[in-house]
């Protein structure tokens, strides 16, 4: 079905954060670090202060003033200043906040504030931040989340390893040794919703309204900073992918409204987002040992990660993906080294499932390559490896409903593969197919605990409000849930009503991410709502002066479970008028501890479910040119039950449309003294419609024991599989493997004349 | 973006007026939907936007021997427009390339040749078919030449407060086909890496080529002519002559490394547009 807010949001009548207009606001502009890194010498502001129209200047010297603002934010890795204190860390990083009565003199006076900077030598990129004498980017470290571990005197701000089985008597035992060096420049999510932010302070309490994928982590962030409570409201957001999972405005525009003492709104430009958060740079080196029949013994990720100068997102959502780098292989012995690393880019964020989309890239077409090392049939050394239900992972998980076979097969039907490709009478035109086939993890605590709560009210109109943490990103999580709340209840979508996203009015959630809120949001709202269930069934029953176990809920209201609907029922809105007082249920999802297998065994859980996923996609390279275009593409996701198809199908296939700008052309350039060259759409490519391939979306829906009615996650899958079937095809198509991202034209078109050079 | 004062002028010649009156400080839009990018990038900070959208009289396309088209036409227009589709198509076929169909409707055909961007198609098109461009100003109008009318990448001849009212194509001659191709990374939005148009006339009698003109853009700082093309003049256009033709019309091209890849690739590029586009105007001219 559509989201229920398709039709409005087609109509033009739903509100984002641009839309939104509190009394007495004023407008924000954020003064920006032209170099990459840079001594603070001075900063002179009263220029800017004069300017008729100027509320207030924030810097430095006002923060260091207000003796109840901590300097330093971040919830995940605590190295962020408000705006920067000795230094500028990233071209773009915050050094003063200009507050005035309107956009365009927020504007014109944050040109009039002078800073004078002094230049230091920048690392931009992993090589040269981890090189023997390097400029440190941060003299300290500050990790909250207790994974992490930097390693002192050096630019590595996370490194860590994990393993299974004997890596060296691995690559011993194995016939074959393949080592292959795969890497990805950063991209820019551009989402359509710009980061945007009002804050205001007011009576000892913080409101912020922002398109944050995090609302309640951020919320107990800025009591910490501001040492007084926060709510944290957000309405609808026009997408994020990762680049709205963590504060990078929020903190600092509570700050200037706290200094101004009224509503500030800050919303930022497309350019700025470029410096905001961005996809790292990825590089690894993945060494894989195989027997002579196709089968892998052992193989070792270990993989470099560019955080930028901020460790705010990009340290965490890099060690996440430890537990996915050696794909969905089941693989005795392994080992997976992470390293995040200070540079001074822009910070880093996740990006739909990053970085497992580079890890499958590299996995994936290092298997190509093997295979055709071997003589073996592409889907044949898969099948012989991927894993299956039973199997321990890296991470000493124990695998169920690991239909990852299954996703292949059904990709790789779907794009025609046995069917033979068109043929090409002028040999100008190159074609091939590829595969790729991935895992995925969620967030999951260490230990066990709640992660999130829901709650269920009836209204005194009859209507049963969802009241949820979860942020409505465009995914439909209204719909999903107010389908499950209205499975569980037994009403229909008419009697339910969905609040989301606002710290004072719904239960804690941890944040919209990691295509966690179907299985976490989802089993909270089914608890939820057998609770309110029975408290509805009982004071019905007392009020019709029934047994409760003869009355159920209809759409209308409670009816007798034989009456047929000729009266002696009661509708709700009477039922909430009569009982007074409130009828409501709170329900909650544990994750985390241990897993209880069916072999006996207890087994840890590193990921409360694994999503599978693969992608099969069939490219034509121009010859002449170097031009790749992808002719069509299928992909398929375990998604267990399917609560709604219509939007899981979206999901995959804005995933394929998103992420074959990244396979293709996407990337953010740097010239030699560390300016970023395209941070504008006018010189930033960016897919469109008119990009978009044939596509095939397909589930593999067998019920996930655990999840809400048998669902788990799976927004991220669908992108995270593209580089690697594409690069694939294009291998199959050039008889070139390519171990970088983006497919340029000219990268193509350079190999294609160096194969034939080898050849003559 | 800084406020401005924005200006509505009715006719050419008050239009002119203003802009020479105020210098610097005017920025004259027509569909503006580059110009509107140029002011929220900051790249122009005018005191005042002198709209061309009020200037009646320069919207309309006539076929009347040459082609007449008023400056305020939208590419959209041209790209649909009966006539020239029809005795005209290179220019027409160049139009229907232009981004996308939001940004045809907006920008203006005075707009894309006064503009001057490299990459653009439609200054391509009009190079090889041998267009002129009219300019107005308060003391009267002129017409230059497409191959004179631009000095640098954003540069041309315009005096201060001349306006382009419009451009007129010389109709081709009969047997004449025509072709515009181009080639984009990623979307059609982006600006090209190269584009090329070609137009060949055959003498039915023979099958000879009795004309022939290429043309390159994003192929150096202004639209390049290829002479090359006239190496057809007289001769068979059979694949073998076009490919070599092709090669050393690649080689009066001058590109520039950017974003969109490096010199080497754009000249291997460019070889290639203009041969499919000979090829391709070449069968149309059999047609
Ligand atoms: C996203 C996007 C993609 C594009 N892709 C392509 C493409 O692939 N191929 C292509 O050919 N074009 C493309 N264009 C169009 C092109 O780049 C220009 O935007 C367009 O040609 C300008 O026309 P306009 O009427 O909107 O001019 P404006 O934006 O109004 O003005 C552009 C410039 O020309 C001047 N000007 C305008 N009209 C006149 C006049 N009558 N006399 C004197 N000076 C004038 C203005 O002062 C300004 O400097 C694209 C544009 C956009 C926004």
């Amino acid at each position: 079905m559509p989201t229920l807010e398709a039709a409005d949001k087609a109509a033009g009548r739903v509100a984002y954060m641009g839309d939104l207009v509190i009394p007495g606001m004023a407008h924000a502009k954020i003064v920006r670090s032209p170099l990459p890194h840079a001594r603070i010498v001075a900063i002179d502001a009263e220029a800017a202060r004069a300017l008729p129209g100027v509320v207030c200047v924030l810097t430095r010297d006002e923060v260091r003033a207000d003796p109840d603002m901590e300097e330093i934010y971040g919830f995940v890795y605590r190295d962020a200043p408000l705006v920067a204190i000795d230094k500028a860390r990233h071209q773009g990083d915050i050094v003063a906040v200009v507050v005035a009565e309107d956009a365009a003199t927020a504007e014109e006076a944050a040109e009039l504030v002078d800073v004078d900077y002094e230049e230091l030598p920048a690392v931009m990129n992993v090589r040269e931040a981890l090189a023997d004498g390097a400029p440190r980017v941060h003299e300290e470290f500050f990790p909250i989340a207790p994974e992490l571990r930097p390693q002192a005197g050096t630019n590595i701000c996370h490194h860590a390893t994990i393993g299974c089985g004997d890596i060296a008597r691995g690559f011993a035992e194995a016939d074959f040794v393949y080592e292959d060096e795969f890497s990805a420049p950063p991209v820019q999510h551009c989402a359509l919703d710009l980061h945007a932010v009002v804050a205001q302070v007011e009576d000892g309490q913080i409101t912020v309204w922002t398109n944050c994928q995090s609302p309640f982590p951020l919320g107990r962030e800025l009591e910490r900073m501001f040492k007084m409570p926060a709510r944290v409201i957000v309405p609808y957001v026009g997408g994020g992918f990762g680049s709205k999972s963590r504060d990078r405005l929020e903190c600092v525009i509570t700050a200037a409204a706290k200094l101004a003492g009224r509503p500030v709104r800050c919303v930022l430009s497309q350019e700025e987002t470029f410096m905001t958060f961005i996809r790292p740079a990825y590089a690894n080196r993945i060494q894989t040992g195989v027997k002579r029949d196709g089968t892998i013994v052992a193989r070792r990720n270990t993989f470099y990660v560019d955080v930028g100068g901020y460790a705010i997102s990009g340290a965490r959502s890099a060690n996440n993906t430890l537990k996915v780098a050696t794909g969905p292989y089941r693989i005795p012995h392994a080992e997976v080294n992470c390293y995040a690393v200070y540079t001074n880019k822009p910070p880093s964020s996740p990006y739909r499932g990053l970085p497992t989309t580079q890890h499958t890239m590299a996995y994936e077409a290092q298997l190509d390559r093997i295979a055709r090392d071997l003589g073996m049939d592409r889907l044949e050394i898969r099948r012989k490896n991927l894993v299956r239900d039973g199997d321990t992972h890296v991470t000493g998980d124990y695998l169920r409903s690991a239909h990852a076979r299954e996703c292949m097969e059904k990709a790789a039907a779907a794009i025609g593969w046995d069917a033979p490709l068109p043929a090409s009478p002028d040999g100008k035109t190159l074609r091939g197919r590829g595969v790729s086939c991935t895992i995925k993890y969620t967030l999951t605590p260490a230990r066990q605990m709640s992660e999130n709560g829901a709650e269920i009210a009836l209204g005194q109109d009859g209507v049963f409000e969802i009241r949820i943490g979860t942020v409505n990103i465009g995914q439909g999580s209204d719909t999903v849930m107010a389908q499950i709340a209205g499975d569980a209840l037994g009403v229909g979508l008419d009697a339910l009503r969905v609040v989301h996203s606002d710290t004072a009015r719904v239960p804690v959630d941890s944040s919209t991410t990691a295509s966690r809120s179907t299985y976490h949001m989802g089993r909270a709202v089914v608890e939820a709502a057998g609770v309110l269930k029975g408290r509805i069934l009982e004071a019905a029953a007392q009020l019709l002066e029934r047994g409760a176990d003869s009355l159920a809920l209809t759409s209308e209201g409670v009816e007798p479970e034989d009456g047929g609907g000729d009266g002696g029922g009661v509708s709700y809105a009477e039922l909430a008028r009569r009982v007074g007082s409130p009828l409501a249920a709170q329900g909650e999802c544990i994750v985390g501890g241990t897993y209880d297998a069916p072999d006996g065994k207890t087994y840890p859980i590193a990921s409360t479910f694994w999503t599978f996923a693969s992608c099969a996609a069939e490219v034509e390279v121009d010859a002449e040119t170097g031009q790749a275009r992808i002719v069509q593409a299928a992909a398929a996701a375990t998604t267990g039950t399917a609560i709604n198809p219509r939007s899981i199908e979206t999901q995959l296939e804005g995933g394929v449309g998103q992420e074959l700008g990244p396979t293709l052309f996407e990337q953010m350039t740097w010239d030699e003294s560390g300016q970023l060259l395209n941070a504008a759409l006018l010189d930033y490519p960016l897919p469109t419609m008119e990009t978009m391939p044939r596509y095939e979306p397909r589930y593999v829906d067998h019920p996930f024991e655990g999840g809400p009615f048998g669902a788990k996650g799976m927004g991220e899958v669908g992108a995270v599989v593209v580089p690697g079937a594409v690069l694939n095809a294009v291998y199959d198509a050039t008889g070139v493997l390519f171990h970088e991202m983006p497919l340029l034209p000219h990268k193509i078109l350079e190999a294609l004349d160096a194969k034939s050079a080898a050849a003559q | 973006m800084r406020p401005f004062e924005y200006i509505r002028p009715g006719a050419v010649g008050e239009a002119s007026q203003i802009l020479a009156e105020r210098g610097d400080g005017a920025f004259l839009i027509g569909g503006g939907s580059a110009a509107v990018v140029m002011l929220r990038l900051g790249v122009v900070r005018p005191e005042c936007v002198v709209d061309l959208g009020g200037v009646a009289g320069l919207r309309g396309i006539e076929a009347n021997g040459a082609l007449r088209i008023g400056a305020l036409t939208p590419i959209r227009a041209l790209e649909l427009d009966g006539g020239a589709r029809s005795r005209w198509g290179l220019l027409a076929e160049a139009a229907s390339q232009v981004a996308n169909v939001r940004v045809r409707n907006a920008a203006t055909v005075g707009g894309a040749v006064a503009y001057g961007e490299p990459q653009t198609d439609t200054p391509t098109a009009l190079t090889a078919l041998g267009a002129s461009v009219r300019a107005a100003s308060a003391k009267g109008e002129r017409a230059v030449p497409i191959g004179e009318f631009y000095l640098g990448p954003y540069e041309t001849v315009l005096a201060p407060g001349e306006i382009v009212v419009g451009v007129d194509v010389p109709e081709p001659p009969p047997h004449t086909g025509g072709a515009h191709l181009k080639f984009t990374i990623g979307s059609p939005e982006n600006k090209p890496v190269a584009n090329a148009s070609a137009l060949v006339t055959l003498d039915p009698a023979s099958g000879k080529c009795a004309g022939a003109r290429a043309a390159m853009g994003a192929a150096g700082p202004t639209p390049v002519a290829a002479q090359a093309a006239e190496g057809l003049l007289g001769e068979f256009p059979s694949p073998e002559r076009i490919a070599e033709v092709a090669a050393a019309a690649a080689e009066e091209a001058d590109p520039m490394e950017d974003l969109r890849g490096p010199v080497w690739h754009k000249r291997r590029v460019l070889k290639v547009l203009v041969e499919r586009a000979l090829l391709c105007a070449t069968q149309r001219a059999q047609a």
